[in-house]
């Protein structure tokens, strides 16, 4: 028997419809999977990394359903561990190399700069060809020009403006990484303002002054009480500074928590708001458009509870983190989809060169469209 | 009509986004898909022409066909007869804590038994078979950073370097070494008396080292051969090797565990590096001794000048620790008296093993 078209049965709706994110994944589940798939990396010195990256990913993406359809993640381990070994030889030559002849070592550094644009576009064309829902793969059409305008000659020009441009820059990059993605051929279109990059910012860069003047009082409200509390004690003048160095350690402590604090409360605020606007501004033709609802103070307690987590485990607490982060997410995101939907022809066919995606990992390119 | 069950789900077109609700047939031979309406047949395929999706934790084994077409159980906890051991196995893994467990136990004697055997051993491979050129590159680019950042010519009167450059190629002679790989350099260092080799074999000795040991020029001697000893073994060559596999191994390893890499890479190259520098320092030493009961000395030179070298650094005794971190940054590809301070009991020792060969030497004469 051969395979029959199928007929497009499943109720297909004339209208559109609003759908909610459901993500399944557990805590305890994720943390067992992503622990055995680290001990077994190590174990193979790096060999099954690749292996583990795909099933780590495939739980992720599998657990994440909409209309009860799962998202699927389509890498071969393979092409991730040949990339991977690419480029890991190519920075351990690139070490070698510049730690025996600095000059040269500069002209590899300047040639990566310039093969900076391709890496992306191909890491990006990796994760997105190898994402797919119902059976229909994402792509990315960016180029080489329009990567190196937007990744390399733009950062330059919010750096020149003394980062007074940095949140334009920042609309533009993420816009242009965005468009150039599509799913079943339809592009994605962003409609983000950079009046909404500048408003986040500055509501920030508010956050982050309130925050220091309220440490500020704090600190000399303790500052004084400790200087009483240690001229009070009766006793010797040795006493009395081995009470100011305990006072001066904690006020030590005091600060560097606060000031994590506040990044960290910084750094979630900012996520949420541009995630919002992100999500309720993006849509591809005639497919779905995205809803997002973020609340900023849950989300804030999450992120900074996350990083408490993260850091107090020395990193082993990361898979717990992940999924609180994509429970959260999936939670405050709905999406509205179109009669299209149902009747998409895939474009895409299987690909190759995982090596982008590996050589801008190692670069500390952010990739993730999440 | 035996060992034939049906399973239900959805069937997911190849090539689009159309799917519909399905029962699959499982019989010994084959396995048929029906739609569910209707119960027309939509794909067959007999066991090994299809594919399992990777079996993962509450997710379903998805039947991948020939044309990309799916069937996706709607029980996700389903799994197939046919599924393959493998795929059994690593799911098995996945989901008990007990292999965790075990792995958690076996991962620090795995982890050091990496660090501490397997790549010092590779790395001492890789840097005996490296070419000349690369330890002479090595060397100058040393150099060059050193007197750029660190060092100033020296002050050492014309007579007292033309003594020791003399000390110098006479054991050289002595030693069959030809005087052409070897170069000795005066330098002016802020920091204290100090001898340094670089992979080249470049040997520089400091103004303050040659002033202490002027009067007793045989300890001066004693430490040059540690020196020399360092460039036969190639200590520069491997210490950059080293640190090349261990950021690589480690790198593969961890490369993409988010939060975790850097913690281990750091901890790992840094435990790695202190017991590998402990035991080219006994190389070193080892190579001394050697060379001066060849010469007709005796290890107590090297005992004497490490005391006198100890004598004129007393703060950093003081403090009980190397100030490496400062100083040694710069080269820390380079062994060199630098590391003798790194820790009290380590010179303690050093001294003892030399005293003790000695008094050995002594009586068997
Ligand atoms: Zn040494």
């Amino acid at each position: 028997m051969t395979p029959t078209e199928l007929p497009a049965d499943n109720a297909p709706a004339a209208s559109s419809r609003t759908a909610s994110i459901e993500f399944s994944g557990s805590k305890s589940a994720f943390t067992k999977l992503w622990l055995v798939n680290l001990l077994l990396s190590i174990i193979t010195l790096g060999i099954y990394s690749a292996w583990a990256k795909v099933r780590n990913n495939q739980y992720l993406y599998g657990h994440t359903q909409i209309e009860g359809h799962r998202f699927q993640y389509l890498a071969k381990p393979l092409q991730i561990l040949r990339g991977r070994i690419i480029a890991v030889v190519f920075f351990v030559a690139y070490g070698f190399i510049s730690s025996l002849n600095p000059a040269l070592g500069g002209l590899m550094a300047l040639l990566l700069l310039l093969l900076m644009p391709w890496l992306i576009v191909q890491g990006l064309k990796f994760t997105l060809r190898n994402s797919a829902y119902r059976g229909v793969r994402f792509s990315f059409e960016g180029t080489y020009g329009g990567v190196f305008v937007h990744f390399l000659l733009l950062p330059i020009v919010g750096v020149v403006t003394l980062y007074l441009a940095m949140p334009w820059v920042v609309q533009r990059i993420q816009k242009y990484t965005y468009e150039n993605a599509t799913y079943g051929g339809k592009p994605f279109t962003l409609n983000t303002s950079a009046g909404e990059y500048y408003k986040a910012v500055l509501l920030c860069l508010g956050i982050g002054i309130a925050a220091i003047v309220v440490f500020s009082i704090l600190m000399s409200v303790f500052g004084i009480a400790a200087v009483l509390s240690s001229a009070s004690e009766p006793g010797y003048g040795g006493q009395m500074s081995q009470g100011a160095a305990i006072s001066f350690i904690i006020g030590y402590l005091f600060t560097i928590i606060c000031f994590m604090f506040i990044s960290y409360l910084i750094s979630a605020v900012y996520q949420g708001m541009i995630r919002n606007h992100i999500f309720n501004n993006l849509s591809a033709e005639d497919i779905f458009k995205t809803h997002s609802d973020v609340k900023l103070m849950p989300f804030t307690g999450l992120m900074i509870t996350n990083a408490l987590i993260v850091l107090f485990t020395l990193g082993l607490g990361y898979p717990v983190t992940r999924i609180r982060k994509q429970k959260f997410l999936a939670a405050a995101t709905t999406v509205t989809l179109e009669p299209a939907i149902d009747h998409l022809v895939n474009t895409v066919d299987e690909t190759h060169s995982a090596f982008g995606e590996e050589a801008a990992g190692l670069f500390d390119v952010d990739l993730s469209l999440t | 009509m035996n060992d034939q069950h049906s399973v239900t789900g959805l069937y997911q077109a190849g090539n689009s986004s159309h799917s519909t609700p399905a029962r699959a047939m499982v019989t010994e031979r084959q396995v048929v898909i029906y739609q569910q309406q209707g119960g027309q047949p939509v794909m067959s395929a007999v066991h090994g022409d299809y594919r399992f999706s990777e079996a993962i934790a509450g997710l379903p084994v998805d039947l991948i066909f020939a044309d990309n077409s799916r069937f996706i159980p709607d029980d996700a906890g389903y799994r197939w007869k046919h599924l393959s051991k493998s795929q059994t196995i690593t799911e098995w893994l996945e989901t008990h804590w007990s292999a965790v467990l075990v792995a958690a136990v076996f991962l620090p004697f795995f982890l050091w038994f990496m660090v501490a055997v397997v790549i010092p051993a590779s790395s001492n491979v890789v840097a005996e078979s490296l070419p000349q050129v690369v330890a002479d590159e090595l060397g100058q680019q040393s150099l060059t950073i050193i007197d750029a950042a660190y060092m100033e010519p020296s002050e050492l009167a014309a007579s007292e370097q033309e003594n020791i450059r003399q000390r110098w190629h006479d054991i050289l002679q002595r030693l069959n070494i030809p005087p052409d790989t070897y170069s000795l350099q005066f330098r002016r260092w802020n920091h204290g008396a100090n001898a340094m080799a670089l992979a080249d074999g470049t040997v520089i000795v400091t103004d303050s080292i040659a002033r202490l040991m002027k009067d007793n020029p045989q300890q001066l001697d004693a430490v040059l051969l540690h020196e020399i000893g360092h460039v036969e073994h190639k200590h520069s060559l491997k210490i950059l090797t080293q640190s090349t596999v261990t950021s690589l191994l480690f790198a593969m390893m961890f490369g993409d565990v988010e939060g975790m890499g850097e913690i281990m890479l750091g901890a790992g190259t840094g435990l790695a590096q202190a017991s590998f520098s402990r035991d080219m320092e006994r190389d070193a030493d080892q190579f001394a001794f050697q060379e001066l009961q060849s010469l007709g000395r005796s290890p107590q030179d090297f005992a004497d000048a490490m005391r006198a070298l100890e004598a004129s650094h007393p703060l950093r005794i003081a403090a009980g620790q190397s100030d490496c971190t400062q100083d040694c940054d710069n080269n820390s590809t380079e062994p060199g008296f630098f590391d003798y301070l790194s820790s009290h009991p380590a010179t303690e020792e050093r001294i003892r093993a030399a005293e003790a060969l000695a008094e050995k030497q002594k009586m068997q004469q």
